[in-house]
């Protein structure tokens, strides 16, 4: 229902009719830089949700969380020209964008860090929980993603990616080797690689 | 390089996260480039990076997308109407719009300038006063130094100077002590019997008032035989008048000036050739 089958009429020189599912992602990108709102629209469809996900999260509020990924989607929109391929992908760049908008905006509330520190686990899976409906369709939530890691890869895990603290953070407030961080932010990230494959 | 080991640290992730300096980014983009399984391995990574998001997923509330869409599209119109207008008046349109964003830029550019310029003339001022005060200080200093330099370098003359006469064998010393003795006065005299020249060198003799002077006597064939007076506080040694045949020096303390006839009273040391 959503833009089922996609022409590139404008720069680029296929004609060919492809599922927007199929799209590569440097077209994507291509059509975003000649603003297309198509292609928007296909990026939210396809990331919205992790972005939600992984901005809700972190601010842990419906409506700051809103504000955060319509924040994002404008910024990749205005800003889709500072997107640089050999850096990374585009996920990853928006991945960035939300975790860095979503901390910054926290921080900028002068929302209390030991406030949700106090207990990351439980905050992450009351989301979970709440949200149970709504969560990811192949029905996997963050608790069966974490369960089978090493507590002390989980708890690093948590804190980077659903917290937006710095390995650097990491390693002054709990006083944990930098190099430790590094190691088992690795560690859970290869664990989890296998589970979530694509 | 240990491509394992490099991995093994975690810079990628920290790549991917986007917590490394710059510099550090750059070195690891170098990497990157040079090394197609550190590619492979960032690859991997951002597939897991993206597989979380992914399987953590939240589904936003469904007003958020018409909200995005929505706001996009006053941009978007704006930017057709301006592509419109383009292709409509291509030869028109384009030149204020670029004029006025110079004007914009030469307006930011020129505050910006007057902004740095002041600073960096107060700050010049400041540095120039500060360079300048230094400047005297040094000045001063060094005028200091050179009079100092005089000095020393006239003291250093005389010892030169001195030096020759004592190191001259012609010269016999004569030690004269303290005729009281309860008291450490002790003076010299080196006498040259050859040329008939004496000098002086005090070692201890006590302070005198304004009034007072030292006197040199030699005895001469028993009588005493005015030699100079001098200031109690001379240093190095003191060129005295010329004496034959001295057999005794001694020094007194006579008024300013000197006596005729030594205080014998007064005698502060006395000693034989």
């Amino acid at each position: 229902m959503l833009i089922k089958s996609f022409t590139f009429t404008t720069n680029n020189k296929l004609t060919i009719a492809r599922t927007l599912d199929h799209i590569e992602e440097h077209d994507l990108i291509l059509r975003l830089k000649n603003q297309d709102k198509d292609a928007l629209s296909y990026l939210y469809d396809k990331y919205g949700a992790a972005l939600y996900g992984a901005a809700q999260r972190i601010v842990q509020d419906e409506d700051v969380t809103a504000e955060v990924v319509q924040d994002i989607f404008l910024k990749i929109w205005n800003k889709i020209g500072m997107y640089d391929a050999k850096k990374g992908r585009l996920f990853t760049w928006m991945l960035n964008l939300t975790r860095n908008s979503a901390i910054d905006k926290i921080r900028s509330k002068e929302i209390k860090r030991s406030a949700k520190t106090d207990s990351i686990d439980a905050n992450v899976y009351t989301i979970d929980r709440q949200n149970s409906t709504e969560t990811s369709v192949d029905g996997i939530g963050v608790r069966e993603l974490m369960d089978d890691l090493v507590e002390e890869q989980r708890f690093v895990l948590l804190k980077v990616y659903f917290e937006g603290f710095s390995h650097s953070e990491i390693a002054d407030e709990y006083d944990i080797p930098l190099g430790t961080v590094k190691s088992r932010l690795r560690s859970a990230l290869k664990h989890l690689r296998n589970k979530v494959q694509l | 390089m240990d491509i394992k080991e490099y991995i093994a640290s975690g810079i990628l992730e920290e790549y991917i996260f986007d917590t490394l300096s710059p510099q550090e980014r750059i070195d690891v983009e170098l990497r990157l480039a040079e090394y197609p399984e550190l590619r492979e391995e960032l690859n991997a990574i951002e597939d897991s990076l993206e597989g979380i998001a992914m399987a953590t997923a939240i589904q936003p509330p469904t007003d958020l997308k018409a909200n995005i869409m929505s706001a996009l599209g006053d941009s978007e119109v704006g930017l057709k109407e301006e592509n419109t207008k383009q292709k409509e008046e291509p030869k028109v349109i384009p030149m204020p719009q670029t004029n006025s964003g110079m004007w914009k830029y030469m307006v930011a550019a020129s505050v910006t300038i007057a902004l740095v310029t002041s600073y960096l003339a107060y700050d010049y001022h400041g540095k120039w006063k500060s360079s300048s005060d230094a400047f005297a200080q040094l000045q001063a200093q060094n005028m200091q130094m050179a009079e100092q330099y005089n000095q020393v370098n006239n003291r250093l003359d005389d010892l030169v100077a001195d030096i020759d006469i004592i190191s001259d064998t012609d010269f016999k010393r004569v030690n004269m002590g303290a005729v009281d003795p309860t008291q450490s006065y002790a003076a010299s005299v080196y006498w040259n019997a050859k040329t008939d020249e004496a000098y002086l060198n005090i070692k201890q003799l006590k302070t005198l008032t304004e009034e007072q002077q030292y006197q040199l006597w030699a005895i001469v064939d028993g009588v005493p035989v005015d030699m100079g007076v001098f200031d109690f506080d001379v240093e190095g040694l003191m060129k005295m008048k010329n004496v034959q045949n001295a057999s005794m020096f001694a020094v007194t303390i006579e008024p300013k000036g000197g006596s005729e006839n030594p205080t014998l009273d007064l005698m502060q040391v006395a000693g034989a050739v």
